[in-house]
């Protein structure tokens, strides 16, 4: 495996979103901290609305400026910079070149008017100075990187020529021609089904593996971060609840949220197959009307009195001292007052 | 050009190709864009729409005039002028020239044969005048041609001009004596040209403002509603008219300027409405968010990511705006506010409706512009409707 260096490229720290809505400020990452190193995939879960996106979408300032506030304390590190500082000019430079993004929806990530072909270029020839063959030579070594079929002749197709999995190959060879240093992809396999869906996460590897490429994978899949990850940050309500390496998250789940949302994953030969899954009760808190205490106590099966008269800090499982910060790189944290005990949680299979 | 024929051999092309009434309807456009566009090289003038050809005033193709019946078309008219011209000169000296200039009527524009006769007078003082022998014989070639001149007028018409002189006759005159016909295909020029130039104008102004203002949203969004709600408050025809007074003294109030400024500062506002909804919608598309991480400014993003994407609606735009033009700038002239100096639908159907020619069963001059008109609107009805049909997404 790729020996990741030690020093992160990417540094959050207290990233705190907020934004200006009609009913009031809603703050929907809340102190969100973490680490991501050169070639290491981090892996984001979380329900819908948790937050993962809004996270990734500051990272690369991709929401709308009028009604987004960060907290003056937040602060995310790129090569000594704080990207939430930057203008929008500065931004635009550091987008495509330095930090690439691929969508979900590989049926509507591609501009339905153009080549494939003019597309992959179009971010070569705005980034940077290669004559026009040379750049159509570097859109086919892409297309051939992302192993599509018969690159020469895809080049001139249009998008709606090309099948779900062809397309997503697209969207990774365009967001990869710049050759980025970190790469987000917002659930870049969930519109796919499960061949293509793991024929795209070898090839999302392949490719860290070839250019050392830090990508950070947004998804709700626990498969796919099974399939695909180093590292885990479980997210829920704005906030990280668990992190930890990606055995550490499966097989010894320490807080409750993480261990009910492993239980709803059907297990593969498991006997009890034909039972109904088990789902995880009630709903999550809305984001206007947050609880005091811990976000998932309503939810929780643990819940004791304590749980909803304070927050948890992120601590450390094992000595409870207060980590605060989802960086290391090992160093497991889970954000709640009783985590789950090491021999509570037994042995899993995935 | 392996684009284009790419684009043409798409399923809402062969789809559109396959529609009848859609090819007819381009066929009948294409003859009235291939009229247009032989009356933009010089194949009928406005002097041609305004020369006296005759006051029989019933249509017909077979009709062959003869010099004499010309003459007799062309001195009822003229005669009154004719009589002006020779009390100026030595009416002797004159009246060869004079009976050319009668027979020239039938051919050519009051001013044309104004200059001959008055040439032709200045001619014959010079000579009565001169007591130079040589001087005179150097006149008498130019005498001659003059003469000769008179000779090719004096016979019988033949192949090109016959063919002219019949076509100008095919739908008879009006109260003045011009060709209906003729008149009738100047005015397709007329109404193509107004209705090209504006849609083209108002569909690229109103995709413009439209996708900005719903790409960029805030401000830019607010002030470009304002302004088109602002003019849409206004009164269409009624402004119209106060830019067809506002350019009465100036030196463009015969060419077609008042009527483009007018067209165009209110046309598009249509175009800009939809093109703006149609990009709120396309800017939630991720290909829109993918051209953003991918570093590209918004005006970059705006011009070559977002505006293609409309396209289709710009086309049907387009062919809506045409019909909407022309059909106002034939209102519009029909009122005396818009061509003015040349002949439109508009301006016939007026000319018909004051003589009371059409009370007294003289139809032929409104029934022309109506039906040139008709035609044109329908076919282009009937393409933007198939257009809209092979184009839109949702319509299988």
């Amino acid at each position: 495996m790729h020996m990741p260096e030690d020093r992160p490229i990417l540094k959050v720290r207290n990233l705190r979103t907020r934004f200006k809505t009609d009913r009031g400020i809603v703050t929907a990452v809340d102190g969100v901290s973490f680490d991501l190193y050169p070639g290491e995939t981090l892996g984001i879960v979380g329900e819908s609305g948790c937050g993962k996106s809004v996270t990734n979408k500051s990272i690369i300032r991709l929401l709308p400026e009028r009604v987004t506030q960060y907290d003056p304390d937040s602060n995310i590190s790129y090569h000594g910079q704080n990207l939430l500082e930057l203008s929008e000019r500065q931004m635009r430079s550091i987008r495509g070149n330095d930090i690439g993004m691929i969508f979900q929806e590989p049926m509507t990530a591609l501009n339905p008017v153009f080549t494939v072909g003019w597309q992959i270029e179009e971010a070569l020839k705005y980034h940077s100075k290669l004559s026009s063959s040379r750049r159509r030579d570097k859109a086919i070594e892409m297309l051939r990187l992302v192993e599509m079929p018969n690159p020469v002749k895809r080049m001139d197709e249009y998008p709606h020529q090309l099948s779900g999995g062809m397309r997503q190959r697209v969207v990774i060879a365009m967001a990869l021609c710049c050759s980025p240093e970190i790469l987000i992809a917002d659930e870049p396999t969930t519109a796919l089904d499960v061949t293509i869906q793991s024929q795209i996460l070898r090839l999302m590897d392949d490719l860290k593996k070839k250019t050392g490429t830090a990508i950070i994978l947004i998804t709700h899949d626990l498969g796919v971060v099974a399939q695909a990850c180093d590292r885990v940050i479980v997210m829920y309500a704005g906030q990280v609840v668990e992190t930890g390496g990606v055995r550490d998250i499966f097989h010894r789940p320490r807080h409750p949220y993480t261990r009910a949302l492993l239980d709803s994953m059907p297990k593969p030969g498991a006997a009890g197959h034909q039972k109904r899954l088990p789902a995880i009760e009630g709903m999550v808190p809305s984001l206007f009307d947050l609880p005091v205490g811990c976000r998932f106590a309503d939810r929780c099966q643990r819940r004791q009195p304590a749980c909803e008269a304070a927050l948890p800090e992120l601590v450390d499982p094992e000595t409870k001292s207060v980590t605060r910060l989802a960086t290391g790189r090992t160093t497991p944290s889970v954000r709640c007052f009783y985590p789950l005990e090491l021999r509570q949680t037994k042995e899993r299979q995935v | 050009m392996s684009m284009t024929d790419r684009f043409f051999k798409t399923r809402e092309f062969r789809k559109l190709f396959r529609n009848k009434s859609a090819v007819i309807a381009m066929l009948v456009i294409a003859a009235y864009l291939f009229t247009a566009l032989f009356v933009m090289c010089g194949g009928i003038t406005r002097e041609t729409c305004d020369t006296v050809v005759g006051q029989n005033k019933m249509p017909g193709f077979f009709i062959q005039q003869t010099p004499e019946q010309r003459y007799e078309n062309a001195t009822s008219k003229f005669l009154p002028m004719v009589q002006r011209a020779l009390s100026r000169a030595d009416q002797t000296a004159a009246l060869a020239d004079v009976r050319l200039g009668q027979e020239r009527v039938v051919n050519k524009s009051a001013a044309q044969l104004q200059a001959i006769i008055d040439r032709a007078i200045e001619l014959k003082n010079e000579l009565n005048q001169s007591e130079d022998l040589d001087a005179d014989s150097a006149r008498l070639p130019q005498l001659k041609a003059l003469e000769d001149q008179v000779a090719m007028l004096k016979a019988p018409l033949t192949g090109w001009s016959r063919l002219m002189q019949n076509a100008s006759l095919v739908l008879g005159t009006d109260a003045q004596g011009r060709s209906i016909f003729l008149r009738g295909l100047y005015s397709i020029k007329i109404a193509i040209q107004i209705g090209l130039v504006t849609a083209a104008f108002c569909v690229l102004l109103g995709a413009l403002l439209g996708a900005a203002a719903g790409y960029f949203g805030g401000w830019v969004d607010h002030g470009i509603v304002w302004v088109y709600t602002t003019f849409s408050s206004i009164p269409n025809l009624v402004l119209l008219v106060v830019l067809s007074y506002a350019f009465t003294d100036s030196e463009v109030k015969d060419t077609l300027l008042p009527v483009y400024i007018a067209f165009g500062a209110t046309f598009w506002i249509g175009t800009c409405r939809v093109i703006r909804g149609e990009t709120l919608k396309l800017k939630r598309m991720e290909y829109i968010q993918a051209a953003q991480t991918a570093g590209f400014s918004p005006f970059y993003i705006l011009v070559r990511h977002v505006i293609p994407n409309t396209a289709h609606l710009m086309l049907i735009n387009f062919s809506l705006l045409l019909i909407g033009a022309i059909k106002s700038e034939v209102i519009l002239s029909f009122l005396g506010f818009g061509v003015k100096g040349q002949p439109s639908w508009g301006i016939m159907i007026r000319d018909a409706g004051n003589n009371g020619d059409v009370v007294s069963g003289f139809f032929w001059e409104i029934g022309t512009a109506t039906a040139l008109m008709f035609a044109l609107v329908l076919a282009f009805n009937i393409l933007s409707d198939a257009l809209q049909d092979a184009f839109d997404p949702k319509h299988v």
